[in-house]
Order: structure tokens, then sequence, then C-alpha cells
């Protein structure tokens, strides 16, 4: 790379990057972008699950009995969790198999996404469908 | 940061990529507008709650200027150079958020 061109754009790769993305070499840049964003919206998935599971138990005490309100904002806040530390390790996943140039891994957290947001509906579901009318 | 330089990608890759962390960043004040309705039952562990995901957001905006200027610099030497610091910041804080948010649904008193 090119280091030392425009000094104050090529700091960037400092001792953080080095010591996660070594090896390989410096990636086609609009992949390292697109990367980015991918990671961002998995990130704005997750903080989704997150705005919604505080919504579910700051606004349905009303609504849900308090056993129903805990284990649905749990059940949120908890893949919100999953999803925001997964989305990091499946950035340095694909940056690292972009630099090397080895096959993308597998979006792993597609999957949990999908089971975890199907659980939750279940859930909801069965609550509303037994509540006394 | 006088000279934020162009680029000349036709994909508009550095826009794309800074609005994506623009919409992040409102995604944290929406997040950040929940714990506000935690604010009469849980007092302080609100306010905490509210004020660090709005400087995050408010850190994010701030340095988009800089961001946008670092991809295209990547563009321009044709050599993508990740954002660890950044990414590595943001999935820190959020997991942080979601871990205290399910703290406070364990522990703390129900209103």
């Amino acid at each position: 790379m090119a280091a030392g061109e425009t000094p104050a754009e090529t700091t960037g790769r400092g001792r953080l990057a080095a010591r996660m993305l070594r090896g390989g070499t410096e990636p086609d840049p609009r992949f390292t972008l697109a990367n980015e964003r991918t990671f961002l919206a998995w990130i704005r998935t997750s903080l989704a699950l997150l705005a919604g599971g505080i919504a579910v138990e700051a606004f349905t005490a009303d609504l849900f009995v308090p056993a129903v309100r805990k284990a649905v904002a749990l059940l949120l806040l908890v893949l919100a969790l999953v999803l925001g530390s997964g989305a990091f390790f499946r950035w340095l996943r694909v940056e690292r198999a972009m630099r090397s140039g080895t096959p993308l891994p597998l979006p792993a957290l597609a999957p949990i996404l999908a089971i975890g947001g199907g659980i939750t509906a279940a859930v909801l579901l069965v609550v509303v469908v037994l509540r006394p009318a | 940061m006088a000279g934020v330089h162009g680029h000349g990608d036709p994909g508009l890759q550095p826009e794309r990529t800074s609005l994506a962390w623009s919409r992040t960043s409102l995604a944290l004040v929406v997040a950040s507008a929940m714990f506000l309705r935690w604010l009469p039952t849980h007092g302080w562990y609100a306010v905490s709650l509210v004020f660090s995901a709005l400087a995050l957001a408010i850190v994010i905006n701030s340095t988009q200027r800089c961001r946008y200027g670092r991809g295209s610099a990547t563009i321009r030497q044709e050599a993508g150079r990740a954002s660890v610091g950044a990414v590595l910041a943001l999935a820190v804080a959020v997991v942080a958020l979601s871990a205290v948010g399910i703290v406070a649904v364990l522990v703390l008193p129900v209103p």
C-alpha cells in the first residue's frame, strides 16, 4: 500500500487493524466498504430488536401479564445482543477472507435471526389466542 | 480537514457507506428514546443509557466528513482499509446497551 501519499488519510492502518487483520493483501476498497455497510445493516437490525425489547418492557404493562412481558422483552434483547456481537465477528471473518482470497463464510446470523424472530412471533401469537376476550 | 478529495467511483461507495453510518446513528437515537420511558421508574439508570446512546450518535455524525474522506482515499489508492476501531467500538456499544437492557428487565423492580 502506498503509505505516506496523503499523510492524514493513510495513518489509518493502526495497531488494531494490523493485529486483527494480519496477512493477505489489502482488498478491493469497494468490497471493504460493502462489508462495512453489511455490518451496519446487521447492527441496525440489532438496534431495532433492542428498541423493540425495551418498548415491550416499558409500554405493554396493561396488555400482557408480567411473565409474558418479561419473556418477550428478554427474547428480543438477547437476540439483539447475539446479532450485535455476531455482526462484528462476521465482519471480521469476511474481511479476513477477502484479504486472503478464500471463500466468504456463510451468514450464520441469518438463521439465528429467522429462528429468534419466529419464536418471538409464535409466543405472541399463543398469548393473543389464549387471551380472554 | 480542509481537503476532502473526491473519488472516481461511479458506484458511489463512500457516500453510501457514510449514509449507512447516518442511518445507524438515527437507529441509536430511536433506541435512546425508548430508554426515556424508564425515566420515571429507573431514574439515573435510564438517564445514563439515554445519554450514552445519544453521545454515540453524535460521535458518529461528527466523524462523517472524516469517514467520507477516508473512504474516498481508499478508492483512489485502490486499497481497502478496514475501519476496525469504529466497527469494534460500535459493536461493543450495541452489545453493552443490550446487556444493560437485559439486566434492567431481570433485576430492576417492575413498577
